[in-house]
This record gives C-alpha cells, sequence and structure tokens, in this order.
C-alpha cells in the first residue's frame, strides 16, 4: 500500500499524467501544421484562421466543453457518425477529457511554435534549397531542428494547461473516478465534501510539484537544444 | 509639451473615476439568497415577486448544496440558505452560521428515474429485480454526484435499496449540481437519469419512466434558514415572504410537496 496517497488519489494522479501526456501527443503534429501555415503562409482569411485557432484561449472553458459536447456527444453530429461507423464513444470517458484537454491546449501550443518558426533565419532554408534539398526534407532537417526550443516551450505549455484543464473536462465528459477524473476535478469534489481539505490540499501540492518537475525539464532540454543549435 | 502629458493624465483619472462612481452609489437593501439548483424556478419567481414590490431587492445564487454550505462556511455575504438536503444545513448549523430559530422544513420532493422523451424506454417497475445496466445498454446515469450532491446522494440510496447499486456505480455520470444531469439526459447524452420530480416538471425534453418508492431513500426535504447575524429588515420581509401563501403557491406549482406547518 502507498502510504502517501490513498488508491483514488493515486488514480486521479495517474489518470491526470495519462491525459496530459496524450494531449501534448496530439497537440504536437495539428500544433506543428498551423504554426506553419500562420507563420509562412500568406493567403485571404489568414486573419480569420489566426482568430479561431486562439478562441480556445479566449472563451470561458464551460462553453468549449458545452461545444464539445454537443458536437461529439451520441447525439452530436460528428459523435453520432463516430458511434454509428466506428462504435467510438468520447462523451463521458478518459478519451473525452484527452479531446477536452488537446482543444484547450493547441493554442498555446501553436504560439509557441509558431514564434520559432518565425524567429529561423530563412537565408538556412534557402541554402539548402539550392543544395538540392526537397521541401519536405528542408522542412525535416533544417526547419523543425531549429524550432526545436518552441516545440519544447509549447509542450510544456500544452502539457500544464493539460494537467490544469477544469471547466471543458467536467462540463463534457463529467466526473467519473477512475475514467474522467483528473487532479483538478478530484480536488473539486474533496473541497465539496465533509473533510475534504485535508486531502485536497495534498493533491494541490501534487500539482504543483508535477508542474515544477516539468517546467524544470523543459528549461534544460530547451537550453541544451539551443546550445546545439548555436553549435 | 509637459503640460500636455499632465492634461492627457488628468483626463484618464476623471474618466478611470467617472467609471468607478457606480460603485460608490448607494444600493438599495439587498437579500443574497443561496438556493439549491433543483429550486432554481421557483425561487427565482419568488424573487421576482419579492422585487416587484419595490422595498428592496433580492438576487439568488444557484448551486448544489454542497457548494452553497462550502461558500457559506467560507463567509459568502448570503442571508438565506436553502438546503436540498438536511445535512447541509446541520453541517452549518454545526458551525454556528445558521440562526437555528428560523430554520423551517417546509419544503418536501422527491426523485424519479428520467429518459428522453424521445427513448423507447416508458415504464419501469422500480422494485427488485431491477434491471439497470440493461436498461442503460452501454450509456451511462445521469446523476448529481453522489458524493455530494443531494439528489445523487439520495439517488444512491435509493439505488442501493433496490440493489443494483455496485452494478450501477461504474455506469454513473457525475454531474456538478441536479440541474447538468437533466440536460444531459434532456440532450439525450445519458439514457436514463435521477433527478428531483420537480426538474423532471419543468423540462419538456424528458419523461418520468419510474417514480423510486419513498421508502428507499431518506425523506427529501428542504430545510429553509436564515444565515447568522445578517438579519436586516429586508431579510426578514424575504423570509416572511417564503412563508406565505403566494410563496407556497409558487412552490406547489413546480412541484414540491409542502409539510403542514
Amino acid at each position: 500500500m502507498n502510504p502517501l496517497f490513498d488508491p483514488a488519489e493515486m488514480e486521479a494522479i495517474r489518470l491526470s499524467l495519462k491525459v496530459a501526456g496524450l494531449a501534448v501527443v496530439v497537440c504536437l503534429p495539428p500544433g506543428v501544421f498551423f504554426a506553419w501555415v500562420l507563420s509562412r503562409l500568406s493567403f485571404p482569411g489568414k486573419t480569420l484562421v489566426d482568430a479561431v485557432v486562439h478562441l480556445p484561449l479566449v472563451l470561458p472553458p464551460v462553453v468549449m466543453g458545452y461545444m464539445l459536447l454537443l458536437l461529439l456527444g451520441r447525439q452530436g453530429l460528428l459523435g453520432g457518425w463516430l458511434d454509428r461507423a466506428l462504435g467510438i464513444h468520447v462523451a463521458f470517458t478518459w478519451k473525452g477529457a484527452v479531446v477536452a484537454a488537446v482543444v484547450m491546449a493547441l493554442p498555446l501550443m501553436i504560439r509557441a511554435v509558431r514564434q520559432s518558426f518565425d524567429e529561423i533565419d530563412r537565408g538556412l532554408e534557402a541554402a539548402a534549397g539550392t543544395l538540392g534539398a526537397g521541401p519536405w526534407r528542408i522542412f525535416a532537417t533544417i526547419t523543425l531542428p531549429l524550432a526545436a526550443p518552441g516545440l519544447l516551450t509549447g509542450s510544456l505549455l500544452a502539457f500544464a494547461r493539460s494537467l490544469g484543464e477544469f471547466g471543458a473536462t467536467i462540463t463534457f465528459v463529467s466526473n467519473i473516478p477512475g475514467e474522467t477524473r483528473t487532479i483538478p476535478l478530484a480536488i473539486y469534489n474533496l473541497t465539496q465534501v465533509r473533510g475534504g481539505e485535508g486531502p485536497a490540499l495534498k493533491l494541490c501540492l501534487v500539482a504543483v510539484a508535477i508542474s515544477i518537475a516539468s517546467l524544470l525539464l523543459s528549461e534544460t532540454l530547451s537550453r541544451r537544444a539551443a546550445k546545439i543549435i548555436r553549435g | 509639451m509637459k503640460r500636455k502629458t499632465i492634461l492627457a493624465l488628468l483626463v484618464c483619472c476623471a474618466v478611470w473615476a467617472f467609471g468607478l462612481w457606480p460603485l460608490q452609489a448607494a444600493e438599495p437593501a439587498k437579500v443574497l439568497v443561496f438556493a439549491a439548483a433543483s429550486t432554481t424556478n421557483a425561487v427565482t419567481d419568488i424573487c421576482a415577486l419579492f422585487n416587484s414590490r419595490g422595498t428592496a431587492r433580492a438576487v439568488a445564487s444557484f448551486a448544489s448544496s454542497s457548494t452553497l454550505a462550502k461558500q457559506i462556511e467560507r463567509g459568502a455575504p448570503a442571508d438565506v440558505f436553502i438546503s436540498a438536503n438536511v445535512q447541509w444545513m446541520d453541517y452549518l448549523v454545526e458551525k454556528k452560521l445558521i440562526d437555528p430559530a428560523s430554520r423551517m422544513d417546509m419544503l418536501k420532493n422527491r426523485i424519479v428515474l428520467i429518459a428522453p422523451v424521445s427513448s423507447s424506454i416508458t415504464a419501469v417497475n422500480m422494485a427488485p429485480p431491477f434491471d439497470l445496466p440493461g436498461l442503460l445498454a452501454g450509456g451511462k446515469l445521469a446523476m448529481g454526484d453522489p458524493d455530494h450532491v443531494p439528489a445523487g446522494i439520495y439517488g444512491k440510496k435509493a439505488l442501493m435499496s433496490l440493489g443494483v447499486w455496485p452494478q450501477v456505480e461504474p455506469m454513473v455520470a457525475r454531474a456538478r449540481d441536479v440541474r447538468a444531469a437533466l440536460a444531459w439526459v434532456e440532450r439525450g447524452e445519458c439514457p436514463l437519469g435521477v433527478v428531483y420530480a420537480t426538474d423532471a416538471g419543468i423540462s419538456s425534453g424528458v419523461k418520468v419512466v419510474g417514480r423510486f418508492p419513498e421508502s428507499t431513500h431518506p425523506p427529501i426535504q428542504y430545510p429553509i434558514a436564515l444565515v447568522a447575524g445578517r438579519t436586516t429588515p429586508a431579510v426578514q420581509a424575504f423570509y416572511d415572504l417564503l412563508r406565505s401563501k403566494e410563496a407556497k403557491a409558487i412552490f406547489e406549482k413546480y412541484g414540491f410537496g409542502l409539510t403542514a406547518p
């Protein structure tokens, strides 16, 4: 038996790490794609794309959660199709918690990656081009490695945002122990019951510890990345 | 140049001060009511009635009784507390935050099993053997969080009496308050839900498919009381209105039962 945490608390911690970790992984490809589009292309309607991509950052999380429920619930446009065609249920499951975290974290990922794309010396990409590299090769061997610090920062921000996600999660996937009750939801529940203050405080400290650990890790990694890039 | 900067600063200060002016203006006497989410419609109507009389203004904040009790404990400026269960009122009484003399248990309610209007489920026999997992058919049972939301606590007790709680527990979608559970069933996201009879009554999107026998759970009472040390003439007037015939008619209109005074 773990002397520090009871099984329900361990479950919340494990679930939080799983949801936040997966959310970062899922966020990376679309994050890099949108960051590249917004950094390198100019096209009509770019401002609109920019605004839509940033919506989750400014809308109340409850609104995002409700919109996700409307869209991905069993009766929702996309959720109904997922249910019938693939038998996938997102609402009220941990997968839905990942979806909520991804939606809330994506803008932060895009912002960080886009900034590092903006800072890259375009001359390096052009040089690779004159040496015969195709656009995919340039992207994979020049652009992406040079953007490593941005990718790290973006991943950290997305991880932290996912770890703290509450409003969209409780609205979209409820508060089911072992399924969707992550650390913030567990804390909320503990503050609602008698005698829950102590355990709630304990979980608050866990959240702080995880956040500080991931900050330190990302700081170390991005310093190392910057050193390698500068040569 | 310098003078212009000072002038601009002065204008800014003036605009700012003007913006803050309403905060300074004297407000009419106010009554803040903390009421359980299940009483939303009735208490909103009673506040409107109170406000139409013009002596003072009543506003209500609705949430789960547990949330409200915890907020009052932390010093929320509530004047009146309407709780959906006895325990949360007792909790505040123990903490000496409630004026015990003002406490009255006049409202009653029932819990029911609901389904979306479009559901093929019509009438459920609410007695063992009660095949709730079969009826859910892989879906979730929407109810207030049985850890702290009163409607969920009563629901859990009733399902325990009926012998299905152990099987059903993993299938429960836990809502922060009973109205959130109602909304999930209304939208068809959950095939069944446990809510108060009064919640089912106000929604056109759900139908009652079974009523939990009153013997399966403790009586559902809504204690009303004044928060200690906050009684003003306006608060007293609101309290008197809550006991009046008009208020009782409003509560009955929304399906609450009334205990004889």
